[in-house]
């Protein structure tokens, strides 16, 4: 007797956590649009897009810039990406590999998702690599700009339409060279992968170019929350510029106190573009003014794409488009024209498609084509300009266009 | 060689200011752990509330009036979030710590989510009050005014919760609760009392903290976890339960991040838990510990 309520218990239980199962894999994954099945092979069928963006932890702010660019374009294109309608799937990234490889991995297999669009960690981008590679899935990136994602370790299957870290900093390099600062450049950024790659990719070209590099220092990642001792660092110096790469609220952080110190009008700040990029511009307010760096967007770059690109993103959401919102706008716009040409939806065939995109000449950024797969774009001066409450970033000066480093 | 002086001494003097900031943070801590034997985990959140609170008080502008209104409100919130906190540890007093840590840890989380929800994902700054968010020129290089001034209101409430905790029967109170908690029930005191008072107290100057500490960390997500390990490496150096033991620690601390960073710059990031490996290996009580802990 007490065996057969055993074993009958044992069998619901079974019955309950075969029927939560599925349940519970959906959970965390808002399902947009209504198309149903996933692999439909023909030119017209349906495609559905898992987008893994930040929606939670310290790149949140990230996450919603990507996802407007995303729905923008999609409401501006019938809901189609090369002919075929569109389901997103949005998943959370989070802050880490630790959340953000799990999630990629749940689009494609929970979802049956034909692309995966998004990351902004580069060590999630990293990590994903090898899960789309062995789906054989497409992974277009739209802001981890690690250069391993698109260099040593790049996959045919794994493409990005933002940046590479170094390829934004190298930019800056030669405009500095010809300022022939007096005393030479100060190099500063974080201690962890994106900061090396940006201090070595600035001094690698600053130095071709004839410069010469006063002092280098790389804060605690993270941690740091007083940089005191290393603008102590940077006076003793003697350095008559700074270079460098903070995000988030490292960015607010370091610019104001730069100006709190009194360095801000004796030596001036340059940057990669993520120092003043967005919401955090706001937040450095008057310390921000006059901060000037190198990146291949801003929303007052004069083009009619991008006139016509920043109306539209205003009246949906009352806000600029920033960086972000335009990678995620320029996926899109680049799985539009590889979809169309594409057989499949399988990785191996829009690799090739999308290998053979050629120029993409009405992307907000300014005209941009694929050289390996990270985008051969204009690198732009850009310096912070107004007043606290509507500070922006005008372009001061075309560095030209750049290739990845 | 004169300007390599007057460079470190600056950073000396930033160490204090910023040891006196991680001195209001890491004292309530400090007490609610080593006095009450809770190990409160939200003691982060708290902080984070205040620079949040102040960033939006002061978000239409900076004055004096906001500010100090965010100091008022700050202060409310700790003492009704700290007397809150200190209720639900209550049926956990006899169970081991890192149940307490479990639910303090789960508060700190959700706070830290509603933060996110109602003022944003951006990093908020907070703009010093007016007449202190200039700079003054300390041996021949500009100093932020605001550090200067924090520098007094550190000292000035160390003076206080030192005076609070040694020389008043409240404060005899506290000490004979954590000597011997059942003789102090015999005698007519209700000691569930007197750990919500120290939690509240306690919890007041983690948010006064935030305020505080807005105009040089800013608001922002994660800052609350940062500055619970800055706080927790506080109270680990000086030793629990202790108000001399939190100063002390709190400005070794300091200058850590300060001169240790100015003077060591390819080691910043070891040169604090170095520090504290360092402490635990020497004196693994902390400084100024030992006369707590033996409460159970």
């Amino acid at each position: 007797m007490a065996e057969f309520t055993l074993s009958r218990r044992t069998l619901l239980t079974l019955f309950g956590a075969a029927a939560a199962t599925p349940v519970l894999a959906a959970c965390g994954s808002s399902v947009g649009g209504g198309s149903a099945g996933s692999t439909g092979g023909g030119a017209t069928g349906p495609v559905k897009v898992g987008l893994v963006i930040p929606q939670s932890g310290v790149y949140a702010a990230l996450g919603t810039d990507m996802q407007r660019g995303w729905d923008l374009w999609l409401s501006q294109h019938d809901k189609k990406i090369g002919g075929r309608d569109v389901t997103t799937i949005v998943a959370d990234e989070g802050e880490n590999p630790q959340t953000g490889v799990p999630a990629v991995q749940r689009v494609l297999q929970a979802d049956q998702v034909d692309v995966v669009v998004g990351l902004v960690n580069s060590a999630t981008a990293l990590g994903a690599a090898p899960v789309v590679s062995e789906a054989k899935k497409l992974l277009v990136v739209t802001n981890a700009g690690a250069a391993d994602i698109t260099g040593k370790a790049r996959t045919p299957y794994v493409w990005r339409t933002s940046f590479q870290n170094a390829q934004v900093a190298a930019a800056a390099g030669p405009y500095l060279a010809q300022q022939n600062v007096q005393g030479g450049v100060f190099l500063i950024a974080p201690d962890y992968a994106a900061g090396t790659e940006v201090r070595a990719g600035f001094k690698a070209a600053y130095e071709a170019a004839g410069g010469k590099i006063a002092g280098e220092a790389a804060p605690p990642f993270g941690t740091t929350q007083d940089y005191q001792p290393f603008l102590s660092q940077i006076r003793q110096s003697g350095a008559g510029a700074v270079f460098c790469f903070f995000a988030g609220a490292e960015a607010v952080r370091f610019v104001q106190q730069y100006a709190q110190f009194g360095l801000k009008d004796t030596v001036p700040l340059y940057g990669s573009g993520f120092l003043t990029e967005g919401g955090v511009l706001t937040a450095q307010g008057a310390a921000a003014v006059g901060v000037k760096t190198s990146l291949f967007y801003t929303d007052r770059l004069d083009n009619p794409a991008n006139r016509v690109f920043v109306d539209a993103y205003r009246g949906a959401y009352q806000a600029v488009p920033t960086c972000y919102s335009v990678s995620t706008w320029d996926a899109a716009a680049v799985l539009d024209r590889a979809l169309g040409k594409a057989t499949a939806l399988d990785g191996d065939a829009l690799s090739a498609a999308l290998g053979g995109v050629g120029a993409i000449d009405d992307s907000p950024r300014g005209p941009w084509t694929f050289d390996g797969q990270n985008p051969r774009q204009t690198m732009y001066l850009r310096t912070v300009e107004g007043t606290p409450g509507s500070l922006y970033n005008a372009v001061t000066a075309d560095l030209g266009q750049k290739a990845q480093v | 060689m004169t300007g390599w002086v007057a460079a470190n001494l600056i950073s000396v003097l930033n160490g204090l200011a910023i040891g006196a900031l991680l001195f209001v943070l890491a004292v309530g801590l400090s007490l609610v752990f080593g006095m009450m034997d809770v190990l409160n985990l939200a003691h982060g959140a708290l902080f984070v509330v205040g620079a949040y609170l102040a960033a939006a008080l002061t978000g239409g502008g900076a004055s004096w009036g906001a500010f100090l209104g965010a100091l008022g409100l700050a202060a409310v919130i700790g003492l009704l979030g700290g007397g809150l906190l200190s209720v639900m540890t209550e049926p956990l007093r006899r169970r081991s710590h890192l149940d307490q840590a479990l639910l303090t840890l789960g508060v700190a989380l959700i706070v830290a989510e509603l933060l996110q929800i109602v003022f944003g994902d951006d990093p908020l700054a907070v703009p010093a009050p007016p007449g202190l968010d200039g700079s003054t020129s300390v041996f021949g290089a500009a100093y932020p005014t605001y550090r200067l001034v924090l520098i007094g209101v550190g000292a000035v409430l160390a003076v206080g919760v030192w005076l609070l905790v040694e020389r008043t029967t409240l404060g005899a109170l506290v000490r004979a609760t954590v000597a011997d908690r059942d003789m102090v029930a015999a005698i007519g005191v209700d000691n569930r009392r007197v750990k919500i008072t120290v939690f509240a107290l306690g919890s007041l100057l983690a948010t006064v903290a935030g305020v505080l500490g807005g105009p040089v960390y800013g608001a922002s997500v994660g800052l609350d976890s940062t500055v619970l390990i800055l706080a927790l490496v506080v109270v680990v150096i000086g030793g629990l339960g202790s108000v001399r033991g939190a100063l002390v620690g709190a400005l070794v601390i300091g200058q850590i991040e300060s001169l240790g960073r100015a003077l060591l710059p390819d080691l910043a990031s070891f040169v604090l838990f170095g520090a504290l490996a360092l402490v635990l290996i020497v004196r693994p009580r902390g400084l100024f510990g030992g006369r707590s802990g033996a409460t159970a």
